[in-house]
């Protein structure tokens, strides 16, 4: 436990420039992508085994709420993903390893100019169900009721 | 395998050497391979059921459109094998930076792999069963 504090007070106070930041964000992603994950593997399992409890989650997974998280896993996912093959390149070619700090903010350069427009598509998406919901006089940030999807019951 | 000494600053002296086959080099190949394939199946996945299609309106008949389908199923399929594994080797890579015990540790292993095999089992068979006929 100790060192864990230490790591992540050393994470931020440790001036180890472009790769030490690749290397954090990589481990902060991933961690995140492997969260998100787990929880969505599971659930989707449900659509199977416990329609009625799958029906639920997607209807909770509408809620703005888990719509900004959603946004947060396409920034890990997109970040993790050219990072890696960043990292595998340079694994099997260290005759690269002088282009390290190029590399990194190319990398990071990639994410922005990919990650931007899906993160506004996806934020429109979000205000467009939420304008729906509203309309139909109800609201995106109430929480579904299990019972409403007794039909899916088996 | 390279290094860089003090004599060739910026230099980077490459050496081929043989590698002996071991359980930890063929997971560390499978962390680049997976990879590689995960910037078409993941970043795939989520350009196309988070982008171009939206949760916000996902229901369980369109999973059921979609997995009436063996292509979206072995892609699923496909994803799910090598997500899974992905994830919890780089989880175990970390906590191993923490744990530094080895009885810790293989009881770490042990049970993160037994979590993989259960989860990976669990997915398929949703994903092979799942029958769209069922649903109303």
């Amino acid at each position: 436990m100790t060192s864990l504090i230490l790591t992540v007070r050393e994470s931020i106070r440790y001036r180890g420039r472009s790769g030490q930041y690749s290397w954090l964000a990589h481990r902060i992603s991933g961690l995140a992508i492997l969260f998100f994950l787990v929880i969505h593997v599971w659930d989707t399992a449900n659509a199977h085994f416990w329609p009625q409890a799958y029906a639920w989650s997607i209807a909770l997974f509408k809620n703005p709420l888990f719509g900004i998280g959603e946004i947060g896993v396409m920034a890990a996912v997109l970040y993790h993903a050219f990072n890696g093959i960043r990292i595998t390149l340079l694994d099997f070619k260290p005759e690269w390893w002088r282009h390290q700090r190029t590399s990194s903010l190319i990398t990071w350069g990639l994410f922005l100019i990919i990650f931007v427009p899906i993160a506004v598509l996806m934020f429109s998406h979000m205000i467009s169900h939420c304008s729906e919901m509203a309309a139909a006089g109800g609201s995106c940030l109430r929480i579904p009721a299990f019972s409403d999807f007794a039909q899916y019951a088996r | 395998m390279a290094s860089i000494t003090s004599n060739t600053p910026g230099k980077v002296t490459v050496r081929r050497v043989k590698l002996e086959r071991s359980y930890e080099r063929y997971l560390w190949l499978f962390m680049r391979l997976s990879g590689v394939a995960m910037l078409i199946l993941a970043v795939g996945h989520m350009v196309i059921q988070h982008v171009l299609n939206s949760s916000t309106n996902l229901t369980l008949q369109f999973v059921a459109a979609q997995w009436n389908n063996w292509g979206w199923k072995a892609f699923d399929i496909a994803l799910l094998w090598m997500a899974i594994p992905h994830g919890i080797r780089g989880l175990f890579n970390i906590l191993s930076d923490y744990v530094h015990n080895g009885g810790a540790r293989r009881v770490l292993a042990i049970v993160l792999g037994l979590f993989v095999v259960a989860t990976v089992i669990w997915a398929t068979i949703a994903i092979v069963l799942f029958d769209p006929a069922a649903i109303p």
